[in-house]
């Protein structure tokens, strides 16, 4: 792992800081001159040559210390851990309303083969594969917040404050950002499915006797499972990246908006803290998933 | 440098508050009796960056300023001057000092008194600070001296008419020097009790909501809302449905495109007045293309400013005839060159050349670059369309690199912060290298007149000359807007677009 964060490290630093586009303009607009800029790069350390730069950088990162904000000079830190919690609540509840919908349907629809069912859910999948998740935003927010005027169109309320505020304010962005997940996870519980029906143990359960019942849910979904759950690990892994568009619409306080503010911004230590973040979180994910296998199919062990 | 911000600016502008011709102007009549109580949700377009009046250069920053900050100096809705913290000021004769008498028993919302020696912290911390936008707004302060608790004396170095105007904003904001060492390096975020005005701070929560509160020992008549909460929301679509569903009281813009929807509602109010800003096309004159003025008076000539204002702007605010914005008084309406479209001119001033134009990348902006495109073609002029993001072309037009830019100004309460720096030869704003030295004389004049007649004399002048040289083509100015439910009254609609929540009451 350490390597690949390393890569990551210099991956990120060198794109962001290739990125057209001056931090210290940004800040100041409309109120730069030539010497209020030069002025601020001193003050951020943006003078300095970049290799100067990136050791600065990674010598705080070893220390747990991700740098400071250009723009507000809070600690990214700290930054980072007042907004997570509201990106992985939202990140939780797009996933569990993703597979909420996907593995009951992908399994009906491969059951039912060819039925008016699999052609229903074959065309959520490309509909929610297709339709950007902006788009989808907008449309909840004009048909449930505006027409029907069920839900909030934007905000946050922790849940600690107002626990039924907090999951009226979660719903359509939670809809939202899970949508396409629900049809990329109920396309491979459906192909998935399918293969294992098709296998010789399934015909040897049912010519024992088994309850048909019993040998989808015991049988088959378990074994079907494993590819799916490589893909939502995957997932779990990019609940931050997935965020970004989802929060902005949204206004949700999390983490997502904090990159997209950053990266207009040129907020160089907000982008590279979230970016590592984000990567950590893939490796993470990658390991929980392998760890998965192992109980999903008995025959994976780790020595 | 600082055109680019307005690009940004420009961008919520344009998204905001195209149209009518600065029509309305404030409502205190018919409105009934002001009722005390409720709180007020504000939906901004943007989150803002810090609290700290010394480092902000954020519009939208300043619109929680103008509740809890007060300066020196404040303006009416029609941009005189009026007393603020200070109750009285003289100009010596040769303009070098000016001497303000305080306001007597103010508190800051910490306890903390104000007073000269106050007033002397918040002079001294801009003129201390390692870079901040105010050194060069109070370029010409020297030094600033306590005389007694109650007066104040402000050193110049050479004589500004434009001072008055500059502490009517974040230069001229007072903030108790308690509060301000006890916050340190944290002000930015959390500037517990800095103020004096007549809304407290509570709490900022970055990304989710920023909460005031009435100031109940406010020296002045006291706000009727109990507080304000201010809410980040960057999704036009968002904000203009929670105006509609009543999520939020009033909004600070709305697209284009909702303008018209939010005009017919009638729980909601929309009301405008033209505001200080111009938005056009900057040019680049120090080489290549527009380095032959025939060529830039060519594209002023051959657009159509009132096709832009009405399908790109949707009629909101007014066409643009130079920098002088129309809520000032050195506007005169009768100043009208390149009001007509004139494809046949400028095919005789010049024709068959073409040129990038940069434009942000947000929707309004394209449609603008693409109508501006085609009309410089029915004069034979080719404007190839660039479509950056904003940060780029920020970061371009500073360095100099474009021909061609279209980025606007949000505009000073002083005619000369309209002028002076985009428009003088070295300006501060004056990427484009426009250099007339009849323009620089007269802007230099302006400044060192405190004779407002005289003042506007040379303001006419220079505005008549750059114009005519195509230092910028001008095509609209914006508007200040009021976007809010129907329930919300008392609301003053002042060019500088800011709000001033003090007035405003909930039915």
């Amino acid at each position: 792992m350490a390597p690949v964060a390393f890569l990551v490290s210099v991956a990120v630093f060198l794109l962001i800081h290739l990125t057209p586009g001056d931090p210290a303009a940004i800040i100041l607009g409309e109120e730069g001159s030539a010497s209020t800029i030069a002025a601020l790069h001193k003050e951020l350390g943006l003078d300095q040559p970049l290799t100067t730069q990136y050791a600065i950088w990674i010598a705080r990162v070893l220390h747990g210390d991700l740098g400071s904000s250009l723009r507000t000079h809070q600690p990214v830190t700290q930054a980072i851990g007042e907004r997570l919690p509201a990106t992985l609540e939202l990140g939780l509840a797009a996933l569990l309303w993703s597979l909420a919908v996907a593995i009951p349907l992908g399994t009906v629809a491969a059951l039912r083969r060819g039925s008016l069912l699999d052609v229903l859910a074959s065309g959520f999948t490309v509909a929610g594969v297709s339709v950007p998740n902006f788009f989808i935003g907008i449309l909840l927010i004009l048909l449930m917040g505006l027409a029907l005027r069920l839900f909030p169109v934007g905000g946050f309320v922790p849940f600690t404050e107002d626990p039924f505020q907090n999951l009226r304010h979660l719903l359509l962005p939670a809809l939202t950002l899970g949508t396409a997940g629900a049809a990329i996870n109920m396309r491979f519980t459906r192909s998935s499915m399918i293969e294992v029906l098709g296998q010789d143990y399934i015909r040897t359960a049912r010519a024992k006797g088994a309850p048909w019942l019993r040998v989808v849910r015991a049988h088959a979904l378990k074994n079907a499972l494993i590819p799916v759950v490589t893909v939502v690990g995957i997932q779990v892994g990019s609940i931050i990246e997935g965020a970004l568009v989802t929060e902005t619409v949204f206004s949700w306080p999390g983490v997502g908006k904090l990159a997209v503010d950053g990266i207009f911004g040129r907020d160089y230590p907000v982008i590279q803290g979230i970016v590592l973040i984000a990567a950590l979180s893939y490796m993470v994910a990658n390991l929980l998933v392998d760890l998965t296998y192992a109980y999903l199919d008995p025959r994976i062990t780790y020595s | 440098m600082r055109r680019a911000a307005v690009a940004i600016v420009l961008c919520l502008f344009a998204a905001g508050c195209g149209g009518g011709s600065g029509s309305n102007t404030t409502g205190t009549s018919s409105e009934g009796t002001p009722k005390a109580g409720g709180t007020l949700t504000f939906a901004l377009e943007s989150e803002l960056r810090t609290l700290d009046p010394v480092v902000s250069t954020q519009l939208v920053e300043r619109t929680v300023f103008y509740q809890m900050y007060e300066s020196l100096v404040t303006i009416d809705d029609k941009l005189n001057i009026k007393p603020g913290l200070a109750t009285s000021w003289v100009p010596s004769s040769d303009g070098l000092t000016y001497t303000f008498t305080l306001r007597k028993g103010v508190k800051f919302h910490d306890g903390t008194d104000f007073d000269a020696t106050a007033a002397k912290f918040n002079f001294d911390r801009i003129q201390k600070a390692a870079s901040s936008p105010r050194k060069s707004e109070l370029a010409n302060l020297d030094t600033t001296e306590v005389k007694d608790p109650q007066t104040l004396v402000l050193h110049l170095k050479k004589p500004d008419s434009t001072l008055l105007a500059q502490l009517v904003d974040r230069a001229g904001m007072m903030l108790s020097p308690t509060a301000v060492q006890k916050a340190g390096a944290n002000l930015g975020l959390n500037p517990v009790g800095a103020g004096s005005g007549p809304f407290t701070f509570v709490e900022w929560k970055r990304d989710d909501h920023l909460t005031l509160k009435k100031n109940i020992s406010y020296w002045g008549k006291q706000a009727y809302l109990d507080g304000i909460t201010y809410k980040p929301i960057t999704n036009d679509d968002a904000r203009a449905t929670g105006l509609k569903t009543g999520d939020f009281d009033i909004i600070r813009v709305a697209a284009g495109k909702d303008i018209a929807g939010i005009k017919s509602d009638s729980t909601l109010t929309y009301k405008d007045t033209a505001s200080l800003g111009f938005q056009g096309i900057e040019l680049f004159h120090g080489s290549g293309t527009f380095s032959d003025k025939a060529k830039a008076q060519a594209v002023a000539l051959a657009v159509d400013r009132s096709q832009v204002l009405k399908n790109i702007f949707f009629n909101v605010g007014v066409i643009s005839h130079g920098p002088i914005p129309p809520g000032s008084w050195a506007y005169d309406p009768s100043e009208k060159i390149y009001d007509q479209v004139d494809a046949a001119k400028a095919k005789a001033a010049a024709t068959g050349f073409s040129f990038t134009l940069k434009v942000a990348n947000t929707p309004d902006n394209l449609q603008e670059g693409q109508l501006i495109k085609d009309q410089l073609a029915k004069a034979g002029i080719t404007a190839n369309i660039q479509s950056e993001e904003f940060g780029s072309i920020l970061t371009d037009t500073e360095a100099g690199k474009f021909e061609a830019a279209l980025v606007g100004w949000s505009g000073r309460i002083d005619p000369d912060g309209n002028m002076y720096s985009w428009f003088h030869t070295g300006g501060g704003n004056n990427q484009g290298l426009y250099s007339n030295s009849s323009v620089d004389k007269a802007l230099e004049d302006a400044r060192t007149t405190t004779d407002q007649a005289k003042r506007k004399q040379l303001y006419d002048q220079a505005q008549v000359m750059l114009v005519q040289d195509g230092a910028y083509v001008f095509i609209n100015h914006p508007v200040a807007a009021q976007i809010s439910r129907s329930t919300l009254h008392g609301y003053v609609l002042y060019p500088d677009t800011m709000p001033r929540f003090v007035t405003v009451w909930k039915s």
